[in-house]
């Protein structure tokens, strides 16, 4: 059964503008199924009309939303399909959100190692826009989490790539290439992910120096925020209690992950791990931050886009990136929110072609237009 | 350049059972060679594949009805950044000497299959290679950072870097694992891992089966991630100790093999607590390595063990499929069971924290009843595993071995979708052909060269 009622306008767009169909609003369904799914995309392709796609609706703001004439939302093909504890595997619908697969899985002692601090955004999302846990200097990015993808690409056809298990190596890897693909090759609506037992004991040691954090070897996380420093351990009681020793800070037992800094503009620098430290330095005055030590992953937010044309000459130049992850409309003064173009355009069309032929999902979203 | 007879049958194998020809080897010294070799290619319609050692063994570098065999082995340049934990590696540089030249920094490259003291980074990354220690560190996509590629028409891309998440869909994650057939991998960007303060081997025998994969199950459960747990049965252990002479016990069903690494610390309490598991499981006993020495000769007996079979039958058969972990049991018993079917004998040793099976069938490939015997059975037991929701290779890959087994696993419409995937690529289909999807994937694909497996192609 399809489910249809008008948005308002720009109400997906999280500021960007969003002019919509005939009547104000882009349409927005919500399918309960894959089929229906299906059904929807293939017409949109016939009709030539523009998908955007949205779970949680805390990223539209990522990309270069495209000004859509429907709106796909994923909710209704959520809940947890298949997850036997012993396999470290557990197969999700996309609209999931990642709060409620966490706190399921966590009264199992396991985690997805998805971002720690959700709020409302789905599996589907974090996947879609490439979103990862902070957690990822030691146990790796969302890609590391794909196992087994569905999805329904642009004209309707329902495909599978990888499996329900571990370690596969049978046929393209489909699962690690719809990770920060924005639904560009198809929505995915359901996947298997890898998980990682949690061990029993956790802390949080507080130092002055992040030069302190490297007595120990390969610490779950060394997370910067404006200037503090904490080290994330876990493992055995007798690990964690030696490592919290050797690191000699403030100790405090459990993790309490901090939440992505909040402001007008977020942006996301990405740097080569060593250059963390750098980069932080070179952030333009009045930035909130968040650093991932040992990733070169730096979430910041500010009240303007002053200075970061800048900062995205000097990130480039040393072979990363500065994205603009949401900004007011006209904020960026004509900034890309991706920068520079990233190699291999053409190749990336060619490959959007044949998984949405008619350019119907999210077309202009990914870097360089695409 | 190659052209001789005898040259060109050695470059027509790989090490699988099957054989191709080739029409000439090269051995390219830059990119840009490759990129000269991918243009002539192309401008004769000639088909390229990329080898690196030729240990793979799905058939993944054979030319299978003629073809340049495109050897790395001359790009063999290291480049290590230590700050950044990660090392530009030429495709021809073989997996352990990577580790070895990265050593004095303290670092290593993590997957180390059992071939690594001959098999190179391009073949690693071209068919995703595992090995031992993928249940804690992932298999080498997760290790892969950047990658330069030599794509169609000669055209050059670097993808990827240091920084993590570039911007744009993750070229460089598709290509890993894709056996050589969207282009050629010439350089890849890897991530480095610090060497770990400590380690303990452990080795703990078991009178049942069950009790080995029970404690695999456990340990995991408590919370525990081991570097590696694997495990080796009565046979195999057997065969391995003939030949080492490492005192390992043959008289049990089992033999697990543990090892955790880490902060001194955490490495005591977790071999400490693997050995309790063990022991509620059924281990008889327990042992743990004293020294390097006694870890190595472990490590040597695990990884030597397809070896260690050549004392039994002139051949074998190993195959490598997957299974979810919690079907382990039921597995190997039905993998027995066929074996017992068609009176062959089976060896197992196998990945037991990722589920990944290595059923080893010994036999005499003169014999050409025993040789259909084996094949027959061997695509049974990767039924099996499928029927259990397992998947098709967990670390060989697909190659020519197991493409038209595609078709078990996935659907028309799946397959037509990476065979969309690999037109994007490679539209002429001149990189590796006839690997790792059946003719015909493409949905509606009435045009294009029909390239057949040629007569003998499965001695």
């Amino acid at each position: 059964m399809l489910r249809l009622r008008r948005g308002e306008a720009g109400d997906t767009g999280r500021g960007l503008g969003m002019t919509g169909a005939a009547g104000g609003g882009p349409e927005r369904i919500a399918p309960s199924s894959v089929e229906e799914l299906a059904t929807i995309l293939k017409a949109a392709t016939e009709e030539q009309r523009v998908v955007n796609v949205v779970g949680g609706g805390t990223r539209q703001g990522y990309g270069s939303p495209p000004h859509a004439a429907l709106v796909v939302e994923m909710n209704s093909l959520a809940g947890i399909e298949e997850w036997d504890p012993d396999d470290l595997t557990v197969t999700v619908g996309a609209g999931t959100p990642v709060a409620e697969l966490e706190s399921a899985l966590a009264a199992r002692a396991q985690t997805a190692v998805l971002p720690e601090v959700p709020g409302a955004s789905t599996v589907g999302g974090v996947i879609s826009a490439g979103v990862s846990s902070l957690r990822r200097a030691r146990l790796l990015g969302t890609r590391e989490r794909m196992l087994e993808v569905r999805l329904v690409t642009g004209d309707g056809r329902v495909v599978r790539g990888g499996g329900r298990v571990v370690k596969n190596v049978s046929g393209y890897d489909l699962p690690r290439l719809v990770v920060g693909a924005f639904g560009s090759l198809g929505v995915i609506t359901s996947v298997c992910l890898k998980l990682w037992p949690k061990p029993p004991a956790s802390a949080t040691v507080a130092i002055d120096d992040i030069e302190a954090a490297k007595r120990v070897k390969r610490p779950l996380a060394v997370l910067e925020r404006n200037g503090v420093v904490e080290v994330f351990l876990w493992g055995t009681p007798e690990e964690v209690v030696a490592s919290s020793g050797r690191l000699g800070g403030e100790v405090a037992e459990g993790h309490r992950w901090p939440a992505d800094p909040e402001g007008s503009f977020r942006w996301s620098v990405r740097v080569p791990p060593a250059l963390t430290t750098p980069a932080i330095d070179r952030l333009p005055g009045g930035w909130d931050y968040l650093a991932v030590h040992g990733a070169g992953d730096i979430r910041a937010a500010s009240g303007n886009a002053d200075g970061a044309e800048e900062l995205r000459m000097w990130v480039e130049a040393s072979g990363g990136a500065l994205v603009a992850m949401e900004a007011p409309v006209g904020g960026l003064n004509g900034l890309d929110p991706w920068g520079s173009p990233p190699p291999g355009l053409e190749i990336q069309r060619r490959l959007i072609a044949q998984f949405d032929p008619g350019r119907v999902l999210n077309p202009g979203r990914l870097p360089g237009g695409l | 350049m190659l052209e001789e007879p005898v040259e060109l049958y050695l470059y027509s194998r790989d090490a699988s059972l099957m054989h191709g020809q080739a029409t000439c080897v090269v051995f390219p010294q830059t990119t840009e060679d490759v990129a000269e070799v991918v243009r002539v290619a192309e401008k004769h319609g000639v088909p390229i594949v990329a080898r690196g050692a030729g240990t793979g063994l799905a058939a993944g570098a054979i030319p299978v009805d003629g073809g340049i065999v495109l050897s790395t082995t001359a790009m063999n340049h290291i480049e290590i950044d230590v700050e950044n934990r990660t090392a530009w590696v030429g495709a021809g540089v073989i997996n352990l000497d990577l580790s070895n030249e990265a050593e004095p920094f303290g670092l290593s490259f993590a997957p180390d299959p059992s071939s690594q003291s001959a098999c190179t980074i391009g073949g690693n990354v071209a068919n995703n290679s595992g090995g031992a220690h993928c249940l804690a560190e992932g298999a080498t996509t997760s290790h892969v950072l950047g990658l330069e590629v030599v794509l169609a028409g000669g055209e050059t891309l670097v993808l990827g870097g240091q920084a993590p998440d570039m911007p744009g869909l993750d070229l460089k994650g598709l290509l890993v694992g894709s056996e050589g057939t969207l282009g050629v991998v010439t350089r890849a960007l890897v991530r480095l891992l610090p060497i770990e303060a400590d380690v303990r081997t452990l080795l703990l025998d078991f009178e049942e089966l069950e009790g080995a994969t029970r404690t695999v199950s456990d340990v995991i459960a408590s919370g525990l991630v081991p570097a590696a747990l694997e495990i080796m049965d009565q046979k195999m252990t057997t065969a391995v100790e003939n030949w080492l002479r490492a005192g390992l016990p043959c008289d049990c069903a089992a033999i697990l093999l543990a090892e955790v690494v880490g902060e001194p610390e955490a490495v005591e309490a977790e071999a400490a607590l693997i050995s309790r598991i063990g022991l509620a499981n059924g281990a008889r006993d327990v042992q743990v390595a004293r020294d390097e020495a006694e870890r190595a000769i472990l490590w040597k007996g695990r990884k030597s063990a397809f070896g260690a079979v050549a004392q039994v039958s002139p051949n074998y058969y190993l195959h490598d499929t997957v299974v979810p972990r919690s079907r382990l049991v039921e597995t190997m018993g039905e993998i027995q069971a066929i074996a017992d079917r068609y009176e062959l004998d089976v060896y197992n040793v196998f990945h037991a924290g990722d589920g990944n099976l290595h059923p080893l069938m010994a036999f005499d490939a003169s014999d050409p009843v025993m040789m259909d015997k084996v094949h027959r059975a061997g695509e049974e037991m990767v039924v099996a595993c499928l029927s259990r929701g397992g998947a098709l290779s967990g670390e060989h890959g697909i190659g020519l071995e197991k493409r038209d087994m595609m078709r078990a696993d996935f659907t028309e419409l799946d397959l037509d979708a990476q065979a969309r995937l690999k037109e994007a690529f490679d539209p002429a289909g001149v990189f590796n052909p006839a690997k790792v999807l059946p003719e015909g994937s493409r949905c509606f694909d009435f045009g294009g060269v029909k390239r057949e497996i040629p007569d003998g192609a499965w001695v």
